[in-house]
């Protein structure tokens, strides 16, 4: 008889979100992803490794927790600045970066100055890393069955069929 | 007659100058083979802008799609805590609803595994207005 399903329950999921648009979210994207790499990458690891969201929940609290941190301290030092950018990038249906760049100049320059952060570079963020955790590595992450044995091996001398293959009419 | 002054039109002194007469076909303009060469030219140029282009529109595209990879983390935890908050919802609901029918069990799972099977769409947003469900899953659509 099969189980029930394990829903976790609302206390769980109790997380403070991140209420901020699609237009915020794009310009401060490649900031974000060099600022808290380390809590994004754990989740990501987490969630295609167990291929379960419900275990992964702590590690999603930590990614918005990293996220809010990250856009507090934003708004702490360079709010003017992320303001025009990402009103610049809303302007357009496609928030395309090439249109702002001026903006995006202003707002690199002044977060560099106040907190440090420096830009990445093309391609910086695409590519593959090495994450460190202390999760072990789940063995049998599809829940699959016991697979059936092997054949066994086959004793004696195999020789080719007497009188040729004998498949319907085949004689060779 | 009387040679007198008589106003006539008369051809000018030492009559008129030479008529040509014959084919003025001039040749002017560029050779056959340096037109061919300019516009060889214009087309690499044109070529070469166009390849000059294409790789600035790559670069321009690897960085949107940094951009939409660097937010791929947050966006995915925030759509697995809103499935599950559903799939939590329909629970509650689903006691609620069954209550007293015989032979049910609650939350039962409909498959012989024990692994996280990916809950549809139409799963999810049973119990909501269809409405809901249709900008789920033609909200984003542009075309028809």
């Amino acid at each position: 008889m099969p189980g029930s399903v394990e829903v976790p329950t609302f206390n769980d999921l109790n997380v403070e979100e991140i209420s901020v648009s699609s237009a915020v979210l794009k310009g401060a994207a490649h900031h974000y992803g060099s600022q808290c790499d380390k809590a994004n990458k754990e989740f990501m690891l987490c969630r295609w490794e167990e291929k379960d969201p419900r275990k992964c929940l702590n590690e999603g609290k930590k990614v918005n927790e990293c996220a809010l941190n990250f856009f507090r301290q934003i708004k702490g030092s360079c709010a003017e600045s992320f303001t025009e950018y990402w009103t610049c990038l809303d302007y357009s249906n496609l928030a395309e970066l090439r249109q702002c760049r001026q903006q995006q100049q202003a707002f690199d320059s002044c977060v560099q100055d106040k907190l440090g952060w420096e830009r990445p570079n093309l391609g910086e963020l695409s590519k593959v890393t090495k994450v460190d955790t202390s999760r072990p590595l789940p063995e049998n992450a599809y829940h699959s069955r016991p697979r059936p044995e092997p054949n066994p091996v086959i004793e004696g001398q195999l020789q080719p069929a007497k009188h040729g293959s004998r498949l319907f009419f085949w004689s060779w | 007659m009387a040679a007198s002054k008589v106003k006539q039109d008369m051809p000018p002194p030492g009559g008129y100058g030479p008529v040509d007469y014959k084919r003025n076909l001039p040749k002017r303009g560029l050779s056959g083979y340096s037109m061919l060469a300019i516009g060889v030219g214009v087309m690499c140029f044109g070529y070469w802008r166009l390849f000059k282009w294409n790789r600035e529109r790559r670069r321009l595209q690897i960085e949107e799609l940094e951009a939409r990879i660097a937010l791929l983390p947050l966006l995915q935890a925030e759509q697995d805590r809103r499935q599950l908050r559903m799939l939590r919802e329909n629970l509650e609901e689903e006691a609620v609803v069954m209550k007293g029918v015989p032979g049910w069990k609650v939350g039962e799972n409909v498959f012989h595994t024990d692994r996280w099977v990916a809950p549809l769409t139409e799963e999810l947003f049973n119990l909501r207005p269809r409405e809901e469900l249709l900008h789920k899953r033609f909200g984003f659509l542009w075309y028809v």
